[in-house]
């Protein structure tokens, strides 16, 4: 029997930051192949970690760059 | 700003490198790398950015001046970060708690309207990823813009936070949970 969707819910902070020890990484994995429900939900949850690693960067402008390397070099 | 190459004068000159132009040349190194990262993270902080570039002056400006007193309790990123969110953290509070003079809300009203435009030419996606963001609280935009958008570690996280893993770990997944609602039609 695998654990259920609460107990995968309580292992997630871990598995995002892959902290998980291994017996409960093969007990979400278990849990992930047959329960659609958490398999999108994590699913969901990981692309948001995508979303903003790859459009949530800002760049300080290039003005501001020059301005603030000069004082840093002067300081 | 451009560094010149060493004139063969200078090269040719055998004295001790002084422990300011070390100092110096290290913050410069440290900038190039991080001042994009700080820039983000003040930005999101604050929804400012004239004022998120004033962060990241000072913020580098302190790391210079206190740079002899870093004692390496963590990798030194996660030291700059934490210098940043404290600057922002304090910039926000100065904000909220000082009435601004007409001069400056209408700097800030232009500001607003020069953000509109920026935003109007931005893909759809990225506009609601910056609103959907804004909408977390504080202390979730903050873990979400360190992990997720500018990719420290759970223990870098925590050492620019001044919390523990564990908490950076639980306002991840809060912050990634809010942001799939906002962000549903996206996934």
């Amino acid at each position: 029997m695998t654990i259920s969707c609460d107990h995968l819910d309580s292992l997630l902070p871990d598995l995002f930051s892959g902290d998980l020890h291994p017996e409960d990484e093969k007990a979400a994995a278990e849990h992930l192949a047959t329960c659609n429900h958490c398999r999108v939900t994590v699913s969901d949850l990981e692309h948001v970690g995508d979303l903003g690693r790859r459009h949530g960067k800002l760049e300080l402008p290039l003005e501001a760059k020059v301005r603030i390397r000069s004082l840093l070099g002067d300081a | 700003m451009n560094r010149r190459a060493p004139s063969p004068v200078a090269s040719s000159m055998t004295g001790p490198t002084t422990m300011e132009q070390n100092r110096s040349r290290t913050i410069t190194a440290l900038f190039d790398e991080l001042s994009d990262g700080v820039y983000t993270l003040a930005v999101r902080l604050l929804g400012d950015r004239h004022l998120a570039e004033d962060i990241v002056q000072e913020t580098f400006l302190t790391a210079f001046h206190k740079l002899s007193s870093y004692r390496a309790e963590g990798p030194i990123a996660a030291w700059i970060y934490r210098i940043g969110y404290r600057k922002s953290i304090e910039a926000h509070r100065r904000r909220r708690d000082v009435p601004e003079d007409p001069a400056v809300i209408a700097r800030s009203e232009a500001r607003l309207a020069a953000s509109a435009e920026q935003e109007a030419i931005r893909s759809e996606l990225v506009a609601s990823l910056d609103r959907a963001i804004d909408g977390l609280t504080e202390p979730l935009r903050a873990v979400f813009v360190l992990r997720d958008i500018e990719g420290l570690s759970t223990s870098e996280a925590a050492t620019a936070l001044s919390v523990s893993e564990s908490a950076v770990k639980m306002r991840l997944l809060r912050a990634r949970k809010e942001l799939r609602t906002s962000l549903k039609e996206y996934l």
